[in-house]
């Protein structure tokens, strides 16, 4: 197939709808929603759209080490990211995301959960 | 509306009902207002949803909407037009922002105003990443643009600027005839032995030295620097552009490294000494190579230019009769009579001496130099 995931799924156009979808989930939950009060959802979109665009290999660059300076103060436990995992699964399957496509996002974001979830949680 | 809803009476859906339906199930924020104190007469369940003040019966819209301009709003309703404004409340986790559009029917019966309030904060978030998207890609833009310059700078280090800029436009640059342009050849007495017997670093130093500094007086003449291979400079003057003293130019550029270098070899231990050919007539200008290319002259005017460069004696400029007669009023020169000149025959030979205008050609102040 041709271009990257990103391309080949619509682009920052699509992928910020998939965000926004996502958030409507994380705030409706109850294990991830406490995390999202008083955050000024724009900024969080913004950031995830671009997050999420890169590992679809579009363009953006986060570092892990980024990753771990905007998560550190949070507190995010190991319960919180499978809920958010789960929901971001739910979300891609929402957008009729191929399964393997769906993998490989799932499967990137998993290899950065050090850097995500709190250390002494 | 209504008359359609009167046919279907029969119906099992009752208009009222409908209405009521619809009223409270829409996603946009309805209410009534008293003209007079702005007291909200009337909401319906989504206003409610927003605002939960809104159930008291006093509640004034300012109330929901600290920002509202009163004046202004009595002022658009006066003149028939819409007030609009937006507020932000928290519902549940979310923060929402709301638009709100405060109108009065045209009908002059109904002595009210209705506001309709719409959950902006999906056009907000596009908004903000719309904002966000287009100074991410001003910063590529503005990090591409540097690149670009950067390998603008670099390749114009080896080819001239209407040669890049042919590239550039068609990917391609097609050697060019010149039929009046004007050569210049240096190299150094002896330099192979100065590099054996001396320091070669800190020869090639003073080398890179000569060279800025000759590339400095050449810019500054309406010449061009062809190339430097080892000790050897090469420039030209009428390539790849017309210069109608083309001729002059390049002999100012001779005197005035010959000036250069003996003002240097009186400051410095190191005396290097050039020998100097220069020539006038046609030649070819072309870019040669394709991964690694280079922009190079061609030509029996640059053979010409090589030959007098080695007639040389040194720190001289030599030239033959073609080119003497295209400048002979405007310098001095020595006669050095006839000479054979290995693919040209014979040719009389000059050494130009200084111009007749010689106090104005001054060496430029050199960057780096006092």
């Amino acid at each position: 197939m041709a271009g990257t995931m990103f391309e080949r799924y619509g682009g920052f156009a699509s992928v910020s709808k998939i965000v926004m979808a996502l958030y409507d989930k994380l705030l409706d939950s109850d294990v991830t929603g406490p995390y999202f009060e008083d955050v000024d959802m724009r900024r969080l979109i913004d950031h995830q759209t671009k997050f999420v665009s890169q590992i679809m290999g579009g363009p953006a660059s986060y570092t892990n080490e980024q990753l771990e300076q905007l998560h550190e103060h949070l507190d995010i436990t190991d319960g919180a990211f499978a809920e958010v995992m789960m929901l971001f699964e739910e979300t891609l399957e929402d957008f009729e995301f191929g399964s393997d496509d769906i993998q490989f996002i799932i499967r990137d974001l998993e290899s950065r959960k050090p850097w995500i979830v709190s250390q002494d949680a | 509306m209504t008359e359609n809803s009167d046919e279907q009476g029969g119906s099992s859906l009752n208009l009222d009902r409908f209405n009521e339906m619809l009223l409270e199930s829409t996603a946009v924020g309805l209410a009534i207002l008293d003209p007079e104190s702005l007291t909200i007469v009337f909401h319906n369940k989504r206003l409610g949803e927003w605002f939960s003040d809104v159930e008291d019966r006093s509640t004034v819209v300012t109330d929901l909407f600290p920002d509202i301009d009163i004046e202004r709003l009595r002022d658009r309703m006066d003149k028939g037009r819409p007030y609009t404004t937006e507020t932000k409340v928290r519902v549940g986790r979310r923060e929402v922002s709301i638009a709100l559009v405060v109108t009065m029917p045209a009908d002059e019966d109904v002595q009210h105003l209705i506001v309709e309030c719409q959950n902006v904060s999906k056009l907000k978030e596009l908004e903000y990443m719309i904002e966000s998207y287009s100074k991410m890609v001003e910063k590529q833009n503005r990090t591409l643009q540097r690149e670009k310059d950067r390998a603008e700078k670099l390749l114009l280090n080896i080819m001239p600027r209407k040669v890049y800029e042919e590239i550039e436009s068609f990917g391609v640059a097609t050697p060019q005839r010149f039929d009046s342009a004007s050569v210049l050849m240096l190299d150094f007495v002896d330099f192979t032995e100065m590099t054996i017997s001396q320091d070669p670093v800190g020869l090639i130093s003073e080398l890179n030295e000569i060279f800025s500094a000759f590339d400095f007086i050449v810019e500054r003449h309406s010449c061009e620097r062809i190339k430097t291979v080892g000790d050897a400079y090469v420039a030209v003057s009428g390539v790849p552009e017309a210069v109608m003293d083309h001729a002059q130019n390049i002999a100012r550029v001779a005197l005035l490294f010959v000036r250069y270098l003996k003002r240097r070899n009186s400051q410095h231990k190191e005396q290097w000494r050039c020998r100097i050919g220069i020539n006038t007539g046609s030649l070819i200008g072309s870019m040669v190579g394709i991964q690694k290319y280079v922009y190079d002259i061609f030509g029996p005017g640059v053979n010409l230019a090589a030959r007098m460069e080695a007639l040389s004696p040194p720190m001289q400029v030599t030239l033959c009769e073609d080119m003497y007669e295209l400048i002979r009023s405007d310098f001095h020169f020595t006669d050095r009579g006839e000479a054979e000149v290995k693919g040209f025959g014979t040719k009389r030979i000059y050494s130009l001496d200084e111009a007749e205008d010689s106090a104005t050609i001054e060496l430029p102040p050199m960057p780096g130099h006092d």
